[in-house]
Parts: structure tokens; sequence; C-alpha cells
């Protein structure tokens, strides 16, 4: 084992002299990945991931609950004005998100839409991570009075108003929807959440530079364009970015505190972390609640153990860097229009803005315009390099289908 | 704390003390009858660190098997098995404190773990997790009555 890793770093090396050697000369340098960045960057990937059921959910992966999921994911009727479904804001046509500063649902939000790509990944959901499972962040949104403000009866009205949707949904918990069953939005939201685990975002260019070093493919590697090759560089040392964005989905699927301001207008704060997990506590359907379908309890460790602490307070969840194209503006309150505006809020940092006892690793990185543009190229690597054709409809099982 | 709870809390703990000498002197009894294996720490039982008498060895559990490296994976849960010794043997101390933070960025862990004994002196810490790359310090307090021992120790997370 141990001699497999020297002969893994011993060819990494061999390939890092090999691109240096292949560099036009005078941009060489910056080109050039030592060993342990090369290290780094392998450990981006690969992408996707392993796939796996949510223990948490039984009818995580089964087929007539991804399309009952699919169809109600799209159901304005599940709000109370009939107008808003979760596809109003999550559009699968901008990485399900918005394009909005922050979501309007019946009112307004205070809260940017996040894109669900790759949602499946998480640990926590919420910039707050106010819920511990992705069952309970789509239950949220259907009874938000913000948001669509629906009920238990509503829902159910939905579902027996539709042949197909009733059976769907007998389908997958063995028996009719009724209103009266306490069961019948933890089952929907089970549903929608299901056919959510089904969103997958594609490899991106930077997956394909990575997996070619892997192989020691120096031509598929030398594809990989020379700015976002200055700007990984940038990522992975001065930047100091990977600390918190690590890893395949670029997130430790923790909190942090970046100096965006937490003020919401016209007065008062978002609390962040330290609202987010009072919520989590506080809610019924959380992990180590009657509704967790794992019985093994396997999946309540963050649940069990996470702690509260004063620094929570502005924090907020370390998000995904992956097809941020697709889901501009940024941050938790949408206030960065563009991903210039993200890097250039890095490199100006206004180290007053961060707690006083707060993280030490950002500092004003001062980065010229062309560093801040090679750290956007390669932001941009993170996403799809061609338009994502839409979500694959998940078909009705054959129970269902109409004669 | 007020000065009634604050003597009960006392008495508590002297009982408390009484009870873990107790628990001791029997321990060291059964290591000098039968040879224990628990000390001194084999390199099974992983990192030794010693301060004064005390003898402490810990080791990465992870839900998915061993670790590759010396290395802890970061953002991913973790428990930590531990073994108490001391020059007689087996330790009769308690584990009473078992945490981690980043002295570079003044920042702990975001959960709390928990502390098992499992008897022999072997303990099992729970809900860790170091949601960072970088230097970690792991902090034990060992507590045999009234002392208390502090260990640290520098692991890497990547
Ligand atoms: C009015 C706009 C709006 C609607 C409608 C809406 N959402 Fe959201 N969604 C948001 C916002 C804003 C957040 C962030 C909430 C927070 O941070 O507390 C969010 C967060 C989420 C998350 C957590 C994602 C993450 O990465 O943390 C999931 C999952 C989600 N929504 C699913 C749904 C589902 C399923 C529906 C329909 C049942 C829905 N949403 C309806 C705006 C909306
Ligand atoms: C201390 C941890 C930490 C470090 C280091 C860090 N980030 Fe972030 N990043 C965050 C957090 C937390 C947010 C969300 C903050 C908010 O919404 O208030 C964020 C947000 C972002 C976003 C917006 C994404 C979105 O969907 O809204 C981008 C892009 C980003 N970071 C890139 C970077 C880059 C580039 C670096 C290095 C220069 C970096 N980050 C370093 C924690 C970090």
């Amino acid at each position: 084992m141990a001699f497999r890793r020297t002969e893994h770093h011993r060819g990494r090396r061999v390939l890092a002299t090999l691109l240096f050697l292949l560099a036009p000369a005078a941009a060489a340098e910056p080109d050039r990945f030592s060993a342990s960045e090369l290290e780094r960057i392998a450990s981006h990937g690969p992408w996707p991931t392993a796939w796996m059921r949510d223990p948490g959910n039984r009818v995580s992966a089964n087929p007539a609950a991804v399309h009952l999921g699919y169809r109600l994911f799209f159901e304005p009727r599940l709000s109370a004005n009939g107008r808003v479904a979760c596809a109003t804001c999550h559009d699968p046509a901008r990485g399900f998100q918005d394009g909005r500063a922050t979501a309007r649902g019946l009112t307004d939000g205070v809260r940017n839409t996040p894109g669900l790509f790759d949602v499946r990944q998480q640990r926590w959901f919420g910039w707050d991570g106010g819920h511990d499972n992705l069952w309970s962040a789509s239950l949220r949104p259907i009874l938000d009075q913000g948001e669509m403000g629906g009920s238990a009866g509503r829902t159910a009205h939905v579902l027996r108003g539709s042949a197909a949707l009733a059976c769907h949904y007998r389908q997958a918990f063995g028996k009719a929807p009724t209103a009266g069953d306490s069961d019948l939005l933890v089952n929907v939201a089970k549903a929608i959440a299901s056919w959510q685990e089904t969103l997958l975002s594609p490899p991106a260019p930077f997956d394909h530079f990575r997996d070619a070093l892997e192989r020691k493919d120096v031509a598929a590697a030398a594809a990989y364009p020379a700015a976002a090759r200055r700007g990984l560089k940038i990522f992975l040392g001065r930047g100091q970015c990977a600390t918190c964005h690590a890893g395949p989905n670029f997130t430790n699927g923790e909190f942090g505190d970046i100096g965006v301001p937490f003020f919401i207008k016209p007065a008062g704060v978002d609390p962040g972390r330290q609202g987010g997990i009072k919520r989590l506590l506080a809610n019924p359907w959380n992990l180590l609640g009657a509704y967790n379908d794992d019985a093994t309890g396997g999946n309540t460790t963050g649940t069990k153990f996470v702690r509260p602490e004063h620094r929570n307070f502005g924090e907020f969840k370390v998000p995904t860097l992956r097809n941020l194209t697709l889901t501009a503006p940024y941050m938790h309150n949408g206030s960065l229009a563009t991903l210039r505006d993200v890097v250039r809020h890095y490199s100006d940092l206004d180290e007053d803005r961060l707690h006083a006892d707060g993280e030490r690793i950002l500092r004003p990185l001062n980065l010229s315009e062309a560093e801040n543009a090679d750290l956007v190229a390669f932001l941009e690597s993170l996403s799809p390099a061609t338009p994502l054709p839409p979500p694959v409809v998940p078909a009705p099982v054959p129970a269902c289908r109409a004669p | 704390m007020n000065p009634v709870s604050a003597q009960i809390e006392s008495r508590r703990r002297r009982y408390g003390n009484f009870l873990r000498r107790a628990l001791f002197a029997a321990a060291l009894g059964a290591s000098t009858t039968s040879a224990n294996a628990a000390c001194p720490p084999a390199a099974a039982d992983g990192t030794t660190i010693t301060r004064g008498d005390v003898v402490l060895a810990w080791r990465v559990l992870l839900p998915d098997g061993a670790l590759k490296s010396g290395r802890i994976p970061m953002a991913r849960h973790f428990s930590l098995d531990v073994q108490l010794c001391d020059r007689g043997g087996v330790s009769g101390a308690q584990l009473a404190k078992a945490d981690a933070d980043m002295p570079a960025h003044k920042h702990g862990m975001n959960y709390r773990p928990t502390i098992k004994p499992l008897g022999n002196g072997r303990f099992r810490v729970d809900g860790m997790m170091f949601h960072m790359a970088g230097e970690w310090q792991l902090a034990f307090e060992v507590q045999a009555g009234k002392e208390i021992t502090r260990l640290t120790h520098g692991v890497q997370a990547d």
C-alpha cells in the first residue's frame, strides 16, 4: 500500500515536470503544480461521486415516489394562491434557482434561493443548516407562510384530484392519501426529496483536467485553459479557498463567516447558523424524531452532537462552487451579482466585518485584476461547458399507467 | 453556583473520588493477578502520549474502516478509541474531557463529543469532526481523584 502511494506520487511529479516542460516558457511558472498541489487537485474528485440512497427516507430511489415527487415539484396547486410551485423558485433552466437576489413566493423572502443540483450530497440544508435531511427541507416551503402557505388538507386534495398522483402515492406508501393522516405531508416531502436526489450535475472542464492528471494524460490535460490553471493555483495556495470549499463538491458542508453583511432591510439581522441550530433542534421532522426511517440511527450523528457556539451568529453554510455560472447572484442574501464581485469581495476583504473572534483564515488577498480574472476563470471551469438538457422526466410506474 | 449546591457538588465529587479510588484499587488488583494486555499500550492502540504518570493511547475509528494515512480526513465524523494506563498498568482514572481545536484559527469543533467508559481503562469518544483542513490539536483531560492531567497532541486533517 505504502509502496503504491509512493509510486503514485512519483508519477505525479513526473507529470508535473512534463507539464512544466510542455508549457510555453513565459507562462510556465504559474502552470506548474507541485506534488502537494497535485494531491490536493485530486481530492476535488472524482466527479460524480458514488450515489447512495438516503437511509432516512424509505422511498429514496423508489420509482413511484420519484415520479410523484417530480410531478409535485412542478405543482402550483400545493400553494395557498395556487400559483407558487417549488419550480417557481427552483427553476430547472437556471440550475434550480430563480436568478433573484432574494426569493419571492407569496411574499418577499430575505434569503437567496440555492440551486438544487447535487443536493443529495449536503449534510445540512438551508443557508443556516436548519434542516438535517432533504425531506424536512422540502416540507418547510410547503408550510412556510411566505413561500407556499400550503397545508396537509390542500395537499391531500391535490393528490386525490388526480388518479395518476393518487396511484403513485399508493404505490409508494401502500395507502391512499388522506388529509387526516399525520404522515401525509412527511410522505409527500419524502417523495419530492427522492426526485431531487436524482439531480446530478455532469462533469465540468475542471473534472476532465483532474481526471487527465490522474491518468497522466498530458494531451488531455493541456485542453484546460491556462487562465483556469493559474486561478486553480491561487485557489489552492494564497487564497486558501479549499480550507472551506473542500472535496469533490467544493464544500466542507459546515458553516463560516466571510464578512458578508447579515443585516436585513429595513431592520433586523439574519442570525445565520445560530438560528439554524435552534430551528433544527425544535423541528419534529429532524433525524432524532419519529420520521427518520433509518432504524440503525446511523444518520443521526450530526444532529446528536452539534454544538452551539457564540461564533455561530452570522455564520452561513459554505456553498458548493459547482454550477455557479447557472446560479447568480451569490451569497446567502444574493448581495453579489457576479463571480467577479465574489472574487473582489475576497480580494479586498473588509476584516472589520469579520467577527472579532472570527476565523483567522481569511485575509484580504489583494489580487491584481489579472489574478482576479484567473480565479474567475477557475470558478467558471466548475460549471458545465455547454447548456444542460432539461432534467430527465421519470417515467410513471407500470401499475399507474392509464389504460 | 450557590453555596449549598456547591457543597453538595463537592461532596458528590469526594464520594465520586472515593468510588473511583476503590475501582482503581480493584483494577490494579486485577492487573497484578492476571496479566493485563491493555497496558502498556501496543502499537495497535494508536498514538501514545505521556504526561507525568498518565499514559494515554488514542486511535481513530471511522465508520467505514481504518485510516488511509496518518492524517484524519476532514469534514467527516469519526470516533476515538482511548486507553488510559499508568505505571501500575491499567489506570483507574477517568477520561473527563476529549475535544479538539485549531490553534491557528482560534476555533474548536462544531460538534461536542461524548465519552463512554468501556471498562479496563478504555473509553470511546463519539461525535468528533475536523471540519477544516489544517493543524488541529486534540485535548484530553484525565481525572484521578482531584488531580486533572491535561494532554494535547497535534494532528493534521485533510
Ligand atoms: C419562494 C421561493 C421558494 C419556493 C416556492 C421553494 N423554495 Fe426551496 N428554497 C428557497 C430558499 C430562499 C431557500 C433557502 C432557505 C434558507 O436558507 O433557509 C430554499 C432552500 C431549499 C432547499 C435546501 C437546499 C440547500 O442546498 O440547502 C431545498 C432542498 C429546497 N429549498 C427544496 C424546495 C422544495 C422541494 C420546494 C417545494 C416544495 C421548494 N424548495 C420551494 C426558496 C424557495
Ligand atoms: C472560512 C471559510 C471560507 C473560505 C476560506 C472561503 N470561503 Fe467562499 N464561502 C464561504 C461561505 C461561508 C460562503 C457563504 C457566505 C454567505 O452567504 O454569507 C462562501 C461563499 C462563496 C461563494 C458564493 C457561492 C454561492 O453560491 O453563493 C463563492 C463563489 C466562493 N465562496 C468562493 C471562494 C473563493 C474563490 C475562496 C478563496 C479566495 C473562498 N471562497 C474562500 C466560506 C469560505
